[in-house]
């Protein structure tokens, strides 16, 4: 394990900078008031701030849109050309919430059964993490063992000590990002651990929202029928904004499109939403036909489903984008509370 | 990847999101969290309503007609044959021969040029669009009792009324956003009033709702006015500073009690009376309403009730109270605001004013009509009486989304000469002679003015796809082939002009709309926009508010032996009017793949069919076959069908009665008989 080390804050876009011409950099940036992961080639990066991207980075190995091939069929013979992305990127101030999301998703992507697009893209994306200092407005992490400080699943880990960035590595190829600037860094001080540490009981401290997770587990195998389900859906406008922001949501579905024009077809992938009633339509039947079995999918995906056939990684990283972007003001931590 | 901050093409909520653009494709979304309205939260079409951009099917070229078929053209070819089309059909019959109808889904420079090319280039006033079949009846309502036909208050000041009152509005499915408003306000302790013959999402949070049969809304309200009389519980004091006409809306409802009412609508009396206490009562009560009362031809009455309900409880001009028309389209507010109506200019001034129509002569340097013009509705039976020669339209659909379509095809195919601009082959698009290939809204800039009265920024993400051209150059490249120049370099140079001429967006600019939306009035360069509107007076001249007393009619076809179901159409969340957008995005059409009918439990036993079998529903102007959805959300004796697919087209079977003022259709009302197959 290699030792901590310590950046000056006002140095970090220059170790950035220099990733560029063999990574493409994402950072956190801001635009009148919204926060989104952008190019750096592009954005002028936001290194202060509290919050979170409310789309998470999981879109860089899962994209909203993707076209996986192409193939046309020229005189009878099919001609397929794959598009597996394989550029380097790195991408720099994901939280602890949205490291646990990767952890998930690389556990459904890269286990008995190999995505090799998911793979492609994973293989050569670099994870800095930045450690939260404050909970954010609707995040309850804590509770979830995900955050507010990641203890694995990152390349580098940046922790905001004031003026300076304390900096763990956590794998070979974050170790490599120092040595290209390691004029950079120095070593970080028994002070500047002790004071991460301090940072991080003052987070856990100061959340507002919390869920019981012990009580939520006992309570999976008798909440199936409870009335909570119907009630806690009345709002709900199948909009799927609860899978799409959710780092640990990976549900997709495929479509060809067909070009007669050019005679070529395209594979596509797409984010999915088990909130929709397409989503478990089938020949004769839905088989979730209500508003309120969907809601039940989702909770038990995350919280018994995936750990059940995942080795205990919970589906929910406590991250609180779910809340946010519910049009229908549906709050999951109102509905765990209510799984007794 | 670009992320560009744009305004949704859908509906009047007006939300923003970013678009993120790859390789020139829109590939992902993004939601606006800093955004007043959406607040970081999006609807399923604007996640994922925007694979039809890419659609194979897209117009990538112009088409000429050649017999029945469709051959590519160039610009030049097409420009050229309607230019000589239309100035030879002008010459030979006159320029109120030739009509164009604008469109809600285009920009409001789109909007704006359009009626300028209609008036100041083919000489007409004949300039018309879909408002006229969704809101022409709030236009003229609250213009006669308010002053001014918009949205009195704000989305966001939704969150924090007292009470809400819901009628003819699925809040839930055709205005999100608003919905979360409403959720957020029950939450806080709101009560919720529902008035609809369905039973909608917010039933379920509803403090009462009200199920009365459809086309009874003035009577319902009515029998409220006439409790809140009776019970002493009128806002006296806003009733004699800012109204007029208070003693004759008494005496109009002083028969309405709520036992009348009740037999005409079906409503309980007691619910009626709840109704009205809670409304009248309320610290601030907003209206909210759609096509539910709009679509009717006592639609102007319907919206004159809901101002009267306001007024005589002092719920106007204060925050979070008012009278909330849902405007529909994302742009229909603002193609009104353009004067893409037959009777105004931009900004609502009347063609007939002499002082008006000179100022714009002036601007626009040519001699102007000042003849109002004809109504989309109008204009149908103009081209079967052979009156209407040539249509250019722009962005509609009316095959799908007028009334009686057998009534429709028939007066389109009547015409010498048809222009359509869209983005697809529509159904209307394939009557044409020339067919124009305009973009979508990912591919050009603007703005967009939501039912809020908030003008926005439209922004490009991607390139126009083929050859096709933003709508705006398409318009001023086919006004230089007729000889009028129209020289702009940029839609910000066209706001700029519409500023100029129209008071209430004066203060509105591309630089100014960088920092975010301006609601209307907008006066001048610093004014910040107007949240609501009638705060120290109404709009109206004088400066009151006027109460008109209301007799109740009845819909113009009601069930009787031959046909003895009502029909009501409406719309799902997932698709989107003529569904030209959404049938090609796969997430809408898994959703609702094909139209279908809601029969009440009791009927569908009574005709023999169960859930998901075929039904044939015949009107006097026509018969669809569809599936049958057996709910118990909808009233014995009234079904619904949604109009968003062609091949099971509601349409087909509505009548085009009309009010008698603002001429909308009364899509909301007509009689059918169900049958089995």
């Amino acid at each position: 394990m290699s030792e901590m080390k310590i950046v000056n804050k006002a140095k970090l876009i220059e170790f950035l900078e220099n990733l560029t011409p063999d990574f493409e950099v994402i950072v956190p940036w801001r635009e009148n008031g919204n926060l989104l992961f952008g190019s750096l080639a592009y954005a002028k990066p936001e290194i202060d701030f509290i919050d979170r991207p409310l789309v998470p980075p999981k879109e860089y190995l899962l994209p909203q849109r993707e076209e996986l091939f192409t193939f046309t069929t020229k005189g009878g013979e099919i001609e397929v050309e794959a598009h597996l992305n394989k550029e380097r990127r790195a991408i720099w101030g994901i939280r602890p919430c949205d490291l646990y999301g990767i952890k998930t998703l690389d556990s459904i992507f890269l286990s008995s059964y190999i995505d090799t697009y998911y793979q492609a893209r994973r293989e050569n994306t670099i994870l800095m993490g930045l450690n939260c200092n404050e909970p954010c407005g609707m995040g309850f992490c804590s509770s979830m063992g995900s955050g507010p400080f990641a203890t694995d699943s990152f390349d580098l880990l940046f922790t905001d000590l004031g003026n300076r960035f304390l900096v763990e590595i956590g794998s070979k190829a974050g170790e490599d990002l120092i040595e290209r600037k390691a004029n950079l860094f120095t070593t970080a001080s028994d002070e500047d651990k002790g004071r991460s540490n301090e940072l991080e009981k003052q987070c856990k401290q100061a959340f507002q929202r919390s869920v019981n997770l012990d009580m939520v587990k006992a309570a999976l195998s008798k909440a199936w029928d409870d009335a909570l389900w119907a009630e806690e859906s009345k709002s709900c406008i199948l909009c799927g904004g609860c899978n799409f922001i959710c780092p640990t949501c990976h549900c997709f579905n495929i479509e060809d499109i067909a070009d007669k024009y050019v005679q070529a077809s395209t594979r596509v992938r797409y984010w999915d939403s088990c909130q929709l009633g397409g989503f478990t339509q089938m020949a004769a039947e839905n088989t979730r036909k209500t508003q309120a079995e969907r809601l039940r999918q989702r909770i038990y995906h995350k919280f018994s489903y995936i750990p059940a056939n995942y080795n205990g990684v919970i589906g929910c990283t406590g991250c609180g984008r779910c809340i946010e972007v519910c049009p229908g003001e549906i709050d999951i931590t109102n509905i765990l509370g209510r799984m007794k | 990847m670009k992320k560009i901050l744009t305004t949704c093409e859908f509906c009047g909520c007006g939300c923003n999101f970013y678009l993120g653009a790859e390789d020139d494709k829109v590939v992902a979304v993004y939601p606006c969290t800093s955004h007043p309205v959406s607040q970081g939260k999006v609807c399923i079409k604007g996640w994922m309503g925007h694979e039809y951009i890419h659609s194979p099917e897209r117009l990538k070229t112009p088409l000429i007609r050649q017999g029945d078929k469709f051959s590519e053209a160039s610009w030049n070819e097409a420009y050229k044959l309607i230019a000589d089309k239309l100035r030879q059909i002008k010459k030979q019959y006159g320029s109120d021969s030739i009509a164009v109808f604008a469109s809600a889904k285009c920009t409001n420079e789109e909007n704006y040029l359009l009626q300028k090319f209609t008036r100041a280039v083919i000489g007409t006033n004949n300039v018309d669009h879909c408002a006229r079949l969704c809101h022409s009846s709030t236009v003229i309502g609250l213009s006669q009792t308010f002053g001014s036909g918009a949205m009195t208050n704000s989305i966001p000041e939704i969150g924090n009324a007292d009470v809400i009152f819901v009628i003819g509005s699925n809040t839930s499915e055709q205005h999100p956003l608003v919905a979360n408003y409403i959720v957020k306000a029950v939450r806080r302790g709101a009560r919720l009033i529902i008035a609809d013959p369905r039973q909608i999402q917010l039933t379920k949070l509803a403090t009462i709702h009200l199920s009365h049969r459809v086309g009874t809304d003035v009577a319902l309200i009515n029998g409220i006015l006439n409790v809140i009389i009776a019970e002493n519980l009128v806002d006296k004091e806003f009733v004699s500073s800012r109204t007029e006409g208070f003693e004759e809306l008494k005496q109009g409802v002083a028969g309405f009690t709520p036992q009348k009412a009740s037999q005409i609508t079906g409503v309980p009396t007691e619910k009626i009376i709840e109704a009205a206490r809670i409304y009248a009562t309320g610290k601030s009560s907003s209206i909210i309403y759609a096509m539910g009362i709009t679509q009717h031809t006592t639609g102007v009455d319907n919206v004159m009730s809901c101002a009267n309900l306001a007024m005589l409880t002092g719920n106007v001009g204060k925050e979070s109270t008012g009278v909330n028309p849902l405007r529909g389209q994302n742009n229909v507010q603002g193609a009104c605001d353009m004067g893409a109506l037959p009777n105004v200019f931009p900004g609502y001034q009347a063609v007939t004013n002499n002082e008006l129509r000179q100022k714009f002569e002036k601007a626009w340097g040519v001699e102007l009509p000042s003849q109002p013009g004809i109504t989309v509705t109008g204009a149908m039976n103009r081209m079967i009486d052979g009156d209407l020669k040539a249509l250019y339209i722009m962005g509609e659909n009316p095959m799908i989304s007028d009334p009686d379509m057998n009534h429709t095809e028939k007066a389109l195919k009547r015409l010498e000469f048809l222009v359509v601009q869209d983005i697809f082959l529509t159904e209307t698009a394939r009557l044409a002679n020339v067919v124009l290939p305009g973009v979508s809204f990912a591919e050009k800039d603007g703005t967009f003015t939501s039912t809020e009265r908030k003008v926005q920024r439209v922004r490009k993400a991607i390139e126009p796809i083929g050859q096709s051209k933003p709508d705006w150059k398409i318009i001023t490249e086919l006004s230089s082939y007729l000889g009028y120049k129209m020289d702009y370099s940029s839609p910000s140079e066209v706001m700029n002009e519409i500023a100029k001429l129209t008071l209430s967006y004066s203060g509105i600019s591309y630089n100014r709309l960088e920092s975010g939306g301006l609601s209307w009035p907008c006066p001048s360069p610093d004014h910040p926009g107007t949240p609501y509107l009638h705060k120290e007076k109404f709009t109206r001249a004088g400066g009151r508010g006027k109460f008109f007393a209301i007799p109740y009619r009845p819909p113009a076809e009601l069930p009787d032996d031959d046909y003895p179901f009502t029909l009501t159409t409406g719309r799902v969340g997932f698709h989107w009017h003529t569904a030209t957008m959404t049938r090609k995005d796969w997430a809408m059409d898994r959703e609702y793949p094909r139209g279908f009918v809601e029969i009440n439990p009791q009927d569908a036993a009574r005709i023999g069919v169960r859930n998901g079998a075929m039904v044939k529903v015949t009107s006097r102007r026509g018969d669809i076959s569809l599936q049958a959805k057996v709910v118990d959300t909808i009233q014995e004796g009234l079904v619904f069908i949604p109009f968003h697919f062609a091949e099971a087209a509601a349409n087909k079977l509505t009548p085009a009665n009309l009010d008698p003022v603002a001429k909308i259709p009364e899509y909301k009302v007509c009689a059918v008989k169900l049958e089995k197959g």
